[in-house]
């Protein structure tokens, strides 16, 4: 129910829409002319299909431009572009269709070019739907809109792969050096479809994966140099290169494409670092055991950790691979002290503040202190035992006292604050030369003395030749270290030795003597095993006639003979052979008794050489059964083989006693007799007890206090043994030492125990 | 069979002729009276053993460090005494160890 005053707008709303796009021609041929240029834009704005030729017109730009002008003037552009919008809408189908055929085309070959060549058509089809550039941006922005938005709702997901691969197909090869053509129409069309901005992280990761493997393949186990320059050379001449084309395509100058790539070319050039640490990280341990050669590998570590912070990741790897590689039953003791200096060397490489250092030695050495032979490991590469040839201690190194961590000293205007990720316990002035830090994985260096006074022992007495230079030195470096006190004794064994080849000289033009012995002062060398041998025969002669011939020449001293020690060179003479071996006093000794009569049996050996235990005796008779000159015919009953007997060494009548000893059937051994054939060594008779004998033994004269105490006061706890104990003088022991002897003496069933108290077993 | 001996690397220890019984000879040694370490170690203030540190020996039969008696009988308490049975000290010269 229209009002008159709705009717009069009404009109006059329309007056004026007419007159505006009748402009004031006469009659309607404004009108016409509008709707012919309203018809002539549309036309030529109407979504075509590209595929078919018959659509395809040309158009006079001028006209069409003419018309969009009037169409303007009128101000119906806004409506021309719902109607505009509209149409692609409608046509949207066209586009649909062959997105389809595309993508089922590649998802059966698998081939990027397919891809590439979908996104040129996409592009004609954009191209040919776009209005001319002269409506203005806000036109063009609505329908680039549009378009993509239909794009991408309609492209399927195999579309993002087949992308991805299109744009490794790019990147230059990892293994040919050829550049490939990087084609930079295509990313034109990425950039006019909006598949740029959608797919940046997509195209970065391609990037990411490149780097990646080239870093792998080309890295991986290189570790002599450092790789990291050769990694950037690469990068800028390779990398950088590809980039220009999707990151600094509206460069003009170099200064802008400079600029444009700034961003990008710094986040590659971190993922190369961290992947370069990824991969080092993984490798470190080997890189490790190769110390020094892998130093290159050592300062690319440290280089990209100062760009990368992976610090933790390191520690954690380092200390995961040690576990696993290194500090299990398995390893031998050395080697983990090789592997731990070496791992010393590396990290203060890598971080010379030594935090690192410190978080993964601490598993290292807490393992070390619970290995028995740790010191006994370390002593021996101290004084550069020969057996490995390769000492921890580098030659080179400049001998320092050890050095005994010190607080912090505040006025040292150098000083700096511990690293941010240092620990708790972290110091910045550890001792910092290896040896320091191997002595202080024990608490005190008292042990290491001890143990090296026993190492001595044994090598001295080993020496043959006299010539001991080589121990004298290693002393000298030894007392820079360890300072001159703690090694006084070693000094007083040393002179002992020369004082022996002096003594020697001097008996030797009294009086010659096959006999050269090493005269010992028995309070500085360790506690040698003390042994009851008596040498018979001509070697107590011997031994009687060096003892006058000394007491001779030294009157106020006497000579005490340590039998059992020392080496005996000896030439048997039998009926159809000689026999010529180097062995111990103990085997020298049967030999002799055997030339007394040619069968004993054991039982019958045993008195005539003092008293030794069965398995010494036939452990000393398996050395001449082994040389073919006892046989033992039957059980216990030797035979001297004044003729040779079936020589060859597999004929050696095996001992039969089960339990007895073991030795003869060690096939080990036995062919390690074998193959030294005439002179069998005598290694495995330590002549020194090592330290937890003398301990076992020293523990032995607190028995006599233990044993006083129970008697007067009945029962006592365990505290109360120590406490009383530690009365004793020079009574250094812990409770746990205590209890584990109190344990063995509990074995030996001399006292049991109850509700933790102790008494005497009878 | 003949066994000829054709060199013997032996060790032995040296002890101090103190005129003890020789079948005492496997006990532990004998102290120094003065300084309670044994006669083959050597006197407090020095460091090498044996001939460097030689033994004094006294009529009264009573041996020690030749250098711990020397300081003893510098200081003016002892009254030229052995420690032992404060008899005068007078040092049984045969058996001073002969000073080279």
């Amino acid at each position: 129910m229209a009002t008159t005053a709705l009717r009069a707008q009404v009109a006059a709303k329309w007056q004026e829409s007419f007159n505006r796009m009748n402009k004031g021609g006469s009659g309607i041929s404004g009108l016409m002319t509008f709707s012919r240029a309203w018809e002539v834009a549309t036309e030529f704005l109407r979504p075509k299909d590209i595929s078919d030729p018959a659509s395809l017109r040309q158009y006079n730009l001028v006209d069409i431009k003419n018309a969009f002008a009037a169409v303007n003037q009128a101000r119906r552009l806004p409506v021309m572009l719902e109607v505009y919008m509209d149409d692609i809408r409608k046509h949207q189908y066209l586009i649909t269709r062959e997105v389809t055929t595309y993508m089922s085309h590649y998802e059966q070959l698998m081939d990027p070019e397919i891809i590439a060549k979908l996104v040129l058509r996409l592009v004609e089809w954009y191209d040919a739907w776009a209005p001319i550039p002269e409506l203005g941006h806000t036109i063009r922005d609505a329908y680039t809109l549009t378009f993509q938005t239909h794009l991408f709702s309609i492209l399927p997901p195999s579309f993002a792969r087949g992308f991805k691969a299109l744009c490794a197909s790019t990147l230059p090869s990892v293994s040919t050096d050829s550049v490939v053509d990087a084609r930079p129409h295509m990313w034109a069309a990425f950039e006019t479809l909006g598949l740029f901005d959608r797919y940046e992280a997509l195209i970065a990761s391609v990037v990411y994966q490149h780097i990646e493997s080239h870093v792998v393949k080309t890295c991986a186990g290189q570790w002599a140099e450092p790789v990291l320059p050769n990694l950037r050379d690469w990068m800028s001449k390779k990398v950088v290169k590809w980039m220009f084309s999707p990151y600094a395509r509206g460069a003009k100058t170099m200064e802008d494409a400079a600029l444009m790539l700034q961003g990008p070319g710094q986040r590659f050039d971190f993922h190369m670092s961290k992947t370069l640490c990824d991969l080092r990280t993984r490798e470190i341990f080997s890189i490790i055991i190769d110390y020094p050669d892998s130093m290159g590998a050592l300062q690319d570590l440290k280089e990209c950790l100062q760009r990368v912070d992976q610090r933790a990741e390191l520690v954690r790897t380092l200390r995961r691979a040690n576990e696993m590689r290194l500090l299990h039953p398995g390893a031998d003791t050395k080697d983990i002290l090789t592997q731990y200096v070496s791992t010393i060397r590396c990290l203060r490489v890598i971080d010379p503040p030594g935090v690192l250092l410190f978080k993964v030695a601490d598993p290292i050495r807490r393992y070390l202190r619970e290995r028995p032979d740790t010191i006994r490991s370390i002593v021996a590469s101290l004084v550069g035992d020969g057996e490995s040839g390769d000492s921890l201690v580098d030659e080179n190194e400049p001998i320092h006292p050890l050095q005994q961590p010190e607080t912090e000293d505040y006025t040292d205007p150098n000083w700096e604050p511990e690293p941010i990720d240092a620990g708790p316990d972290f110091r910045a002035n550890k001792p910092s030369d290896v040896i320091s830090t191997l002595v202080s994985i024990y608490d005190s260096k008292d042990l290491f003395v001890k143990e090296l006074q026993v190492l001595l022992a044994q090598r001295l007495l080993a020496v043959k030749d006299g010539n001991f230079e080589k121990e004298r030195r290693n002393i000298e470096i030894l007392k820079i270290r360890f300072g001159e006190a703690a090694l006084q004794v070693c000094e007083v064994m040393l002179r002992d030795m020369t004082d022996s080849k002096r003594i020697d000289q001097h008996v030797q033009s009294q009086h010659a003597s096959i006999m050269h012995p090493t005269i010992i002062s028995r309070h500085f060398w360790p506690t040698l095993e003390s042994s009851s041998i008596v040498m018979p025969g001509q070697f107590e002669k011997l031994q009687a006639q060096y003892a006058k011939e000394f007491s001779t020449f030294k009157p106020d001293k006497k000579l005490r003979w340590l039998p059992h020690l020392g080496t005996v060179h000896l030439e048997l003479q039998l009926e159809d052979r000689k026999v010529v071996a180097d062995v111990a006093p103990l085997e020298a000794a049967f030999i002799e008794l055997f030339s007394e009569k040619n069968v004993w049996s054991l039982d019958n050996l045993i008195p005539r050489v003092g008293s030794v235990d069965r398995s010494s005796a036939l452990k000393a008779l398996a050395t001449w059964l082994d040389l073919g000159v006892l046989k033992e015919d039957t059980e216990n009953s030797f035979r001297l083989l004044e003729v040779a007997e079936d020589p060859t060494p597999g004929a050696r009548p095996a001992i039969s006693r089960p339990g007895a000893t073991n030795f003869t059937k060690n096939p080990y051994l036995a062919a390690h007799r074998a193959c030294a054939g005439i002179a069998p060594v005598t290694d495995d008779l330590p002549p020194a007890s090592s330290i937890h004998q003398q301990q076992a033994e020293q523990m032995r004269v607190y028995w006599k206090f233990i044993e006083g105490m129970l008697t007067n006061l009945g029962s006592l706890s365990l505290d109360r043994i120590q406490a009383m104990l530690k009365l004793a003088p020079g009574y250094d022991r812990t409770i746990d030492q205590l209890a584990s002897f109190m344990e063995a003496a509990r074995r030996e069933e001399l006292v049991m125990t109850k509700d933790e108290m102790w008494r005497l077993n009878r | 069979m003949k066994v000829t001996v054709k060199h013997w690397h032996a060790v032995a220890t040296w002890r101090w002729d103190t005129g003890t019984d020789q079948q005492t000879i496997d006990e532990e040694g004998d102290v120094c009276g003065i300084c309670r370490v044994p006669y083959e170690g050597c006197c407090p203030s020095c460091k090498m053993p044996g001939d460097d540190c030689p033994l004094i020996w006294g009529e009264c039969s009573h041996v020690f460090h030749m250098h711990c008696l020397l300081k003893w009988i510098g200081t003016a308490a002892s009254k030229q005494q052995c420690p032992m049975d404060r008899r005068t000290w007078v040092t049984a010269e045969r058996k001073v160890a002969p000073t080279r």
